[in-house]
């Protein structure tokens, strides 16, 4: 598969959020005002990418040659979440705004499902490097768009007049739902 | 306080190594098993006979500086093989392949048979990640024997196969590995 | 709490997935049968349980500073545990669950538990506060992937359940369906524990 139509197949078709869940966690508690997603969208695309380069690199010259393949859920998330203390550290001396907007959810990144699912299935699909590179930049990407629509949208929909019970997350994932009925509609797509 | 530090990092020192330890220990327990169960997964009998009737076992191609070769080419080709019968006469060539287009889920990971007169013989999923009778469906021979006596010389377009309905993309994910291992095929086997 | 409220504070009040909603990502994901939303709640049952058995047995050892780190290689050893048993010894559950296993290394609830529960209360409760938690987990898993193979399938177990006549409803085993249908499930839950409070 070339590089261009995996970016686009990570980026939409099979969106990471809308197709395959992971980071749903996040997504859904971050998500209130556009420029906030945004922040955290980019966040976890500098996190992703990086977190798959290392782990990619450690995995095929480390655990592969000696034989530790086991160790690799160990080691992967202990690398992302020493990254993610950098990003952290980085985040708080050159945009203190952006700290302070993300919160509990910039540690939080560690938890993100898509971080370590996408270093995972770099070894999973057998990827070489390049591919790699830009599975994780594609996905990582489609990542932030989801989070950005979803702001926008959940924007409206707290305006909306709702039964008490479907208030909050209820509705939130429901919204999610139908918006991946949108992203449902690209899986034909081919390139 | 460094005195401090080096008690942190060694106390997490110590749990890391306890925890490496148990799993060095576990893992060598279940390697076997394991290895044994990936084997069966592709090698089971039925598996042998969907792909190339009469055969009772695939062996890695001699050449094994073509495999590298046609590897080295299409990432999504995972191995090469013989299949001979119980009289070790080979009956024909298999190509055991990822899928390149995405399905549902995930990849998919066919063997594709080809007699020697160019046809394919048999196709058999190793494995797949679909939807638990949707997606998976594409492993049924309901499906998969479509296949048989198809002309390896030129890839199957859209029209002349019938997908599963309702699983289009896991059909699309099926359909591009047997292309990819028609390809290989032409371009190196025949 | 004595130890059935603990118990039952892990499977009703506090859910992991139906009122905390943490942990969706398998969640969604891995209910499209209930086989597999069994088997994966089993596996978190066991991961969390295990975690919260060492986590609290260590608990005076683990100095502060350095406790998200070490739960995170205690909770990651006994994910590659289950892991390899899974590979092993279940493996056409382990091919249906897939790249969710190792995930459950990164599923909210356990570091959760291991910092607000485990690292502060004994081992017996502990045990409980991680079986409460986890089973309540499995309960949401069992309700979620029932509805959704049935809807989406028409069998249960791979039994079929309603006529062949039915035409299943994609919609339920697809990715909107699992949100859509966890959404209800979660606005369900809310009024249901809204009409028992008045």
């Amino acid at each position: 598969m070339d590089l261009v139509s995996l970016f686009i197949t990570s980026f939409i078709v099979n969106n990471i959020i809308f197709m395959q869940f992971l980071g749903a966690c996040p997504f859904l508690g971050v998500s209130k005002k556009i420029d906030t997603a945004a922040g955290m969208g980019i966040a976890v695309i500098f996190v992703i990418t990086l977190a798959s380069i290392i782990t990619f690199i450690i995995y095929h010259t480390i655990l592969v040659t000696f034989e530790l393949e086991y160790l690799q859920t160990i080691v992967f998330i202990l690398i992302i979440a020493a990254l993610v203390q950098f990003v952290e550290m980085f985040l708080k001396k050159s945009a203190p705004g952006l700290y302070q907007a993300l919160g509990i959810f910039l540690p939080l990144i560690t938890t993100n499902c898509a971080v370590l699912g996408v270093a995972i299935n770099n070894i999973i699909y057998e990827y070489e490097f390049i591919e790699s590179l830009v599975y994780s930049v594609g996905t990582s990407a489609g990542f932030l768009l989801a989070i950005v629509l979803f702001a926008g949208v959940r924007d409206k929909v707290d305006y909306a007049d709702l039964p008490d019970s479907l208030k909050g997350s209820a509705i939130s994932l429901i919204t999610a739902g139908l918006m991946s009925v949108a992203f449902l509609g690209f899986s034909g797509l081919q390139l | 306080m460094k005195n401090n530090f080096v008690k942190l990092v060694s106390i997490l020192f110590i749990i890391a190594a306890v925890s490496a330890g148990i799993l060095a220990w576990l893992n060598d327990t279940t390697k076997d098993i394991i290895a044994q169960n990936e084997a069966m997964a592709s090698m089971d009998p039925a598996i042998l006979e969907a792909v190339m009737p009469g055969s009772v076992m695939f062996y890695d191609f001699e050449d094994t500086a073509l495999i590298d070769t046609v590897k080295a080419e299409n990432n999504k080709i995972i191995n090469l093989m013989t299949a001979v019968d119980a009289s070790d006469n080979e009956l024909g060539k298999v190509v055991r392949t990822w899928s390149t287009v995405k399905g549902f889920n995930g990849d998919m990971e066919l063997y594709v048979g080809f007699t020697s007169d160019g046809q394919i013989s048999g196709v058999s999923v190793i494995s797949h990640q679909e939807t638990s009778g949707v997606g998976s469906k594409t492993a049924e021979p309901a499906f998969t024997e479509q296949f048989i006596g198809k002309d390896a010389s030129s890839e199957i377009s859209y029209s002349d196969y019938d997908a599963v309905t309702g699983a289009t993309y896991s059909s699309e994910s099926f359909l591009s590995a047997v292309n990819n291992a028609i390809k290989v095929y032409s371009d190196y086997l025949k | 709490m004595n130890k059935l409220q603990i118990f039952n504070n892990g499977v009703t009040k506090e859910n992991p997935i139906l009122v905390q909603q943490v942990g969706m990502c398998a969640t969604l994901a891995i209910t499209t049968s209930l086989l597999n939303g069994i088997g994966m709640g089993v596996a978190v049952i066991a991961v969390l349980t295990g975690s919260n058995i060492v986590i609290s047995l260590l608990r005076k050892f683990i100095p502060d500073e350095v406790r998200i780190p070490a739960f995170i290689i205690v909770i990651a050893a006994f994910t590659t545990i289950i892991d390899l048993l899974m590979h092993a010894y279940t493996f056409e559950l382990y091919k249906a669950l897939g790249v969710f296993i190792p995930l459950i290394v990164v599923n909210c609830i356990i570091l959760a538990r291991a910092e607000a529960f485990a690292s502060k209360n004994s081992l017996s409760d502990s045990i409980i506060d991680g079986l409460g938690m986890g089973v309540g987990y499995l309960v949401a898993m069992i309700l979620l992937s029932s509805i959704r193979e049935i809807l989406g399938n028409g069998t249960i177990l791979g039994f079929r359940i309603l006529p062949e006549a039915y035409e299943p409803m994609m919609m339920a085993v697809q990715p909107p369906g699992a949100f859509i249908l966890l959404g209800l499930l979660i606005g369900i839950v809310n009024y249901v524990s809204k009409s028992k409070k008045a």
